[in-house]
Formats: C-alpha cells, structure tokens, sequence
C-alpha cells in the first residue's frame, strides 16, 4: 500500500466534506444561531450586563463575522478529524462492505457510521441552540456526549465481530441495539433545561441534522471516488500477483 | 518395487511443493489487505486532535503556552462556536 496516498486522500476527502459541512451550515443553520445568539443579548441588556449602544452591535457584527470565518475552518478541522476514521474503518472493511463500486461501499459505511455516531448520540443528547446550555455544566455535557458517541461507535465495531463469527446474523443486531437502549437510559441526561421558543428548536435541530447528514454522503462519495481512482493498495497487487 | 518407491518419493515432493505454494499464497493475501500501521497511527492521532479542538477544548491547548489566561478567553472555543453547536456538541 502507497502509504502517503492513502493518508493523503482520507485528509483530503475529509478536509472537503468538512468545507462542504461549514458552507451548508453558513446557509441553513446560521440564521437560527443568530436569531438564538440576539435573545441571548437581549438577556444581557435586561440583566445590565451590557448596553444597547451601536458600539456593542459594532463589536458584536465584527466578531459574528470572524466566529462565521469559523464555521468554515472548523469545518474542515472537524471533517478531516471525522475522514480520517472513517478512512481506517474504510481501509479494513472495505472488502465486506456491500456494493460493487468503492464509492458504493464507502456510501453504506458512511450510513453506518452517520447512525452510530451521529443519530443515535443525537437522540440521547439533541443538538441545541446558544442560549440553552449552562457555561458551568459544559464539561460534563461534553463528557456525556462524548462517551456516549464513543459507547455506540464501539459497541457498533464490537458487534460487528459477532455478526462475522454467528451464523445468525440477527443476533448482532438485537445484540447492539439492547446495549443502545440500556446505555439511553443509564446514561444520566442533559441537565441544562431547555427554555426557548420551540419552533427555533426544532429549526435548529433539523438544519443541523441536514448539514451532518450532508458531510457523512459527501465524505464517502469523494473517499470512495479517490480510492476507485487511485487504488492506494494497488502497488502490493502488482507486486505479489 | 523400486520404480513404485521413486513414484512414491515423487509424488511426496509434488505434495510438498503444493503445500510450499498453499503458504506462500496465504502470505500474499495478507500483504493484500494490511493496512500499514504507521498510517493508521497518524490517522488516528489526526482524529483525536480534531475532535478534542472542535468537540471539547476550551482553552487546554492554548493554556499550554498562555497559561490560565487561555481558559478564560477561550480561543479555539469562540472560533468553533458555531460549528460546535452544528455539529450536536454541547456548548454554552
């Protein structure tokens, strides 16, 4: 295996899925951030805490501009995190992932994965908007969020090897979406209440669920284009046939 | 008799060579698929870096060379507010 190559297109594939996420955040999610982040000024000026003078929404403009800037390079910082295990995954099951195409393959992995890590952490812990959490718990809310994603994608791999081993395949299943709905209900929930006009929530929640579910379909398309098109593991075939 | 124990020495040779060629065909199919370490530990070092900037930092990396100033100004966090809270990662 070209070992520069298949690090170099796991990057780059995911580094390009994660602009593509930050330019669809941009578009849909951006507009209930700022509506979300005017009632959390509107909280400062009542509290006293800041004044409503055109100085403050001069400041306030300049940095939403610089904070939107990172949408983009975050973006890409969080694709390229995300691409890269979704390229490891790729590079050891690509052989029994179904699909006669790479880019087929890569597509029902990247499925697999956008629900383990992405839709199942989200149901447990839903996406919420500036003004619903609690700077004091954010520590323990990442924690949980993050143990939680990391139990389903585990979890996930784990029965993935017994669905290998068994010849009924159902039981792999069964098997890990017991040990889902059991971690659901250990795990403690959100403790922040959650306190905002409902239709902004729910806004938020669907934009933000379209932007991830975007990058998972964008990464595996250009993972599976760049894999189909450079054959990383071409040069051990041509070696050893 | 001794035109039967050559044709037997024969055919144990044809056996071994098989075997010979049975293992070494195993070997290739394993040189096939491996997937260099080397690669996968600086994938998944690039992995935990990434999540740790976007999903959790808040002000730990800076803190290293600003010292408690980081966590108070929070850097890296205000940067990837946006994308944080579109993402599904908790934040304030």
């Amino acid at each position: 295996m070209k070992i520069s190559l298949f690090i170099t297109i796991i990057v780059l594939s995911g580094a390009l899925a994660g602009v593509s996420l930050g330019l669809v955040n941009l578009a849909i999610v951006e507009p209930y951030l700022d509506t979300a982040i005017g009632i959390e000024n509107q909280n400062l000026f009542a509290s006293g805490e800041e004044e409503d003078t055109p100085e403050f929404w001069a400041n306030y403009y300049s940095y939403r501009v610089w904070q939107k800037g990172g949408q983009l390079l975050a973006g890409a910082i969080l694709g390229t995190s995300l691409g890269t295990l979704f390229g490891i995954v790729f590079a050891y099951s690509k052989n029994s992932l179904p699909g006669k195409s790479m880019i087929k393959k890569a597509l029902v992995l990247s499925l697999i994965m956008w629900a383990t890590l992405y839709v199942i952490p989200f149901a447990k812990y839903p996406a919420n908007p500036p003004t619903v959490g609690d700077p004091e718990t954010i520590i323990l809310r990442q924690s949980l969020y993050l143990a939680f994603m990391a139990i389903s994608g585990l979890g996930a791999l784990g029965f993935y090897q017994v669905y290998k081993k068994i010849n009924k395949k159902a039981i792999a299943f069964v098997g890990y979406g017991v040990m889902m709905v059991a971690t659901f209900f250990v795990m403690p929930p959100n403790p922040d209440p959650v306190q905002i006009d409902s239709g902004l929530l729910m806004g938020f929640r669907v934009t933000s669920m379209i932007g991830m579910s975007v990058f998972w379909g964008v990464v595996a398309i250009i993972l599976g284009a760049l894999w189909q098109k450079t054959t990383p593991d071409r040069t051990a075939q041509a070696k050893y046939q | 008799m001794i035109l039967y124990i050559g044709w037997i020495i024969l055919e144990l040779k044809y056996i071994h060579l098989n075997l010979t060629c049975m293992s070494q065909s195993k070997e290739i199919a394993i040189s096939k698929s491996s997937v260099p370490k080397i690669a996968i530990i600086a994938l998944a070092a690039i992995f935990v870096l990434g999540m740790f900037v976007v999903g959790f930092d808040q002000g730990h990396i800076f803190s290293v060379v600003f010292g408690e100033q980081a966590f108070d100004e929070m850097y890296i966090h205000e940067l990837t507010h946006d994308m944080r809270h579109a993402a599904g990662f908790p934040c304030h």
